[in-house]
Formats: C-alpha cells, structure tokens, sequence
C-alpha cells in the first residue's frame, strides 16, 4: 500500500495545491449545481427563441443568472469560512460586486464570499473574547452588519471592476481561440488535467464562469461543453474493454455505466493512469469534440454538471441537438481508436509489463486470499 | 504514523474532490459490504475532514496528500479504482479478522 502512495506523494506538492484551490472553488459552486439546472430549464423552456416561450415567467432568467446564482455561491462560500456568519456576510457582500457589474459574477461572488467571511472571522477571533457578557447578540449582529456594508462598499467599487475586467479579458482570450479556430487545442490542457483530479476546479472555476456570461448574452455557449463531453472518457473505457489488460476488462462495463449515464467522470481517472500514454486518446478526442462544437456551431444553455448524458440532454437549447450529439459521439469514436491503437502497441511492444505483472500478481494475491478466508 | 485495530473500526468516511460524486458512489457499495459488521460509511469532501470525521478515511491516491493534511491522526487509504480496488478488501478485512491498518 505504502508503494502505490509513493508516487503521487512525491510528485504531488504543487498538484495538492492547485487541487486544493480548486475543490475550493468547486465546493462554492457544486452544491448549487441543482439551481444551476434549474435556471437552464427555465431558460430552455420560456425564453422567446426556447420550447414553450413565455413572457412572464422568461423574466425570472436575468435575475436569476445575475443575482440569485452568485449570490448563493458567495453564501456557500462564505460558509466554508466562517459557517453561518460568513454565509450572510458573503453573500451581502456580495451584492455590492453584483450591483457594481453588468455580467454575471461568478467570479466576482468566489472571491467575495470567502474573502468577507475571513474578514469577519478574524475580526470575531479577535473581539469575540473581549465582549462583556451578555454583550455578544449585539456585538455579533452590529460587526457582521457594519462589516458588511464595508466589504460591499469595495466589492462595489474595487472586486466588481477588476473581477468584470478579468472575465472579459477571459472571454476575449476565448473568443481569439475561437475566431481562429484553435479552441480545440484547449484539450491538450484540459485533459491531462481532468485526470489529475483537476476536473471540478476548471469547469466550475474557469469554464463555468466565461461561460455564464456568454450564455447570459447568446443563450447557450461552447464553454460548458469543453470538460464536461463524456465522449474521450467513454472512448478510453472502450479502449480498455477492447485491448486493456484482461483482468480490468470486467471491470470496464460497470465503469462506462457510471461515467456515461451517471456522468461520474473521475471512473475513468484511474485506467488513464494506469495507462498514461492513454492520454493522447483523451486528447485525441477531446479536441475531436471541441472541434466539432465549433463548427457546428454548438452550445449548451448551462452546465450539464454531473457530466452524463442526461445532463446533456437536458441543457441542450432548442434546435440544438445535432452539433453536441454528434461531438460527443465523434470524440468517443476517435478517443476508442486512438485508445485500441495504443493498448495494443504497448502490448506487443512489453509483452511483460513489469507494472502491470506486479498489479495483477498484487490484486491476484488480494482476490486469492478473500475467497479462502471467506470460506474459512 | 497513525494505526488502528480493524475491530476498532466504527465508521469509515470515503473522501472526494466535492464529496458529492465519486464518493458518494463509493459508500453505497461499501455501506453494503461493511453493513454485517456494524461499520458506518459516509463521505465527505476532502478539504472539510477532520481528524473527528471517521476512524478511517478512504480517497483516491491523487487526494491522499490533502486527506493527510486534513486528517493528520487519522488513517488515509489510498485506492486507485473506483470499483474492485484491493484496498476495499483490504479494508474488509481487516475489519472482519481485525488486522490493524497503518496507512
């Protein structure tokens, strides 16, 4: 056990780090990913080009997008913080940044949440202990109040500007890669990083947010669908159960199951690992389904966050059905080509695998030994 | 080096990046196995542990370094798939024969 910690121990100082910023950023914006649907349904379903255009409930959208989505990240954030106090402090805070911007601010709301609640934690860490008993309801409410308006005062005119500077620099940056067709290049960076656990952190951290903003104004955008295709990840899992090594085979079906339907993508992590030179077919088809987005002019209306197909389904506008379908199925076939061709190289290439020899002989030993104690 | 008796096992908390996906897929099928022996399973993100989260932590190797820093008396197995890893049975048992585990 303590040999297969060494690796990922010894190279993971900077990796830890940069998972942990983004599992910050992905537990902001996770729990609210139920919202985040919702407000693509609606969107899907009243706006005047969507299925059943209303003009009534299609005014719930803006305020929506603009307010009630950042606002709850900032309260979730907040909360990671400081509980509940940095809960309501991060999310009024953070209506100083919304009120100061014209996009939605996503961005904005996960720099403000957690910033206002530390502000207020280190002020309660401090005071908290010096008030006169019986003092503490109103001390505690006055601070997290006057606080407050402090930290929305310069959310307002500070965070708000720079954070709506920064998305825009963002945008403009992907509008570049798109303009000149080199969007699909993205998944050299993408891919590789999705394995390494990195997944929540981009799609929730750099994605999600360009993202919202280019939907709030073109009613869907490329941005969600970059991470989130489950098509390279089913690709490598046919891959696997194709030419992978026979005794994950079995394993391969059950996998592709939870990664395609239940949109659980970390499954297929670990056979990339396993296997790292896999990582070419995650490319491979990566950048095949960015490519096809592109040209097919594809978007999604939110985030279809878990990755599955239903989620997909489920955000895809009206009339837009061909260009996502048709990318994830074309970066599945690609990401399975490319996948068989390289399993079965390195087959004949290292007919023994010395990793792989140890692997088996290891879980051989742990299979060998539970049937026999269990019949014991 | 943090150890613990199998038998002392009383709850196991499998960790992920969000606590909200792949671990909570995990403790199903663990809930399941471990359910006979009166072993509770939950999961949580693994920035949020502690070491008063559970008796053993199970993550994935990629998150076992911030699983040590969160939970640094605790013990933290690594496993490399998400289904049919050696370190479930492992884990199991353990439980069952009550090996100590000091990983």
């Amino acid at each position: 056990m303590s040999a297969t910690m060494a690796g990922p121990a010894a190279a993971g100082g900077w990796r830890a780090r940069v998972q942990k910023f983004g599992g910050n950023l992905a537990a902001m914006v996770m729990p609210n990913i139920g919202a985040f649907i919702a407000w693509g349904l609606l969107t899907a379903l009243f706006i005047p080009t969507g299925w059943i255009p209303n003009e009534g409930l299609a005014t719930m959208v803006g305020p929506i997008i603009t307010m009630l989505l950042p606002v709850l990240i900032a309260y979730t954030g907040g909360r990671l913080v400081h509980d509940q106090r940095g809960a309501v402090i991060g999310a009024f805070a953070t209506m100083g940044v919304i009120a100061g911007s014209e996009i939605p601010q996503f961005l904005g709301a996960m720099v403000m949440g957690p910033l206002a609640a530390w502000v207020l934690k280190e002020f309660d860490k401090v005071v908290l202990p010096k008030i006169r008993s019986g003092f503490e309801m109103l001390t505690n409410n006055f601070s997290l109040g006057i606080i407050g308006i402090v930290m929305a005062i310069a959310g307002y005119y500070a965070i708000g500007p720079v954070v709506t500077a920064i998305t825009e620099a963002l945008g403009n940056g992907v509008d570049v890669l798109v303009t000149n067709s080199l969007l699909p290049l993205v998944s050299i960076l993408v891919e590789p990083a999705k394995v390494l656990f990195l997944n929540n952190a981009i799609n929730h951290g750099v994605f999600g947010p360009i993202g919202v903003v280019e939907a709030e104004e073109l009613g869907k955008s490329i941005m969600f669908m970059i991470e989130t295709n489950p098509g390279p990840g089913l690709g490598i899992l046919i891959a696997f159960w194709l030419a992978g090594p026979r005794n994950v085979r079995p394993s391969v079906p059950g996998a592709a199951i939870i990664h395609f339907l239940g949109g659980i993508h970390e499954i297929y992590f670990p056979y990339v690992l396993m296997k790292p030179r896999l990582i070419l077919a995650a490319i491979a088809g990566g950048a095949t389904g960015v490519a096809t987005f592109m040209v097919t002019g594809a978007g999604l209306v939110a985030t279809p966050s878990p990755g599955s197909i239903f989620a997909w389904l489920a955000v895809m506008p009206r009339g837009g059905f061909v260009g996502p379908l048709l990318g994830i199925l074309l970066s599945t076939i690609v990401s399975a080509v490319v996948g068989t061709l390289l399993l079965k190289m390195e087959r004949t290439e290292e007919a023994t695998d010395t990793d792989l020899a140890e692997a088996k002989a290891q879980s051989a030993a742990n299979k060998g030994t539970k049937p026999q104690t269990a019949g014991a | 080096m943090p150890t613990i008796e199998g038998t002392a096992v009383r709850h196991v908390v499998v960790a992920c990046e969000a606590g909200m996906g792949s671990s909570v897929l995990l403790t199903n099928q663990l809930a399941s196995r471990l359910k006979g022996y009166g072993v509770e399973v939950t999961h949580s993100p693994v920035n949020r542990l502690t070491d008063d989260t559970g008796d053993v932590v199970l993550c994935h190797v990629g998150l076992v370094d911030r699983a040590r820093q969160a939970a640094p008396n605790t013990v933290v197995m690594g496993f490399n798939m998400f289904m049919g890893d050696p370190a479930f049975d492992t884990l199991e048992a353990a439980i069952r024969d009550g090996a100590s585990l000091d990983v």
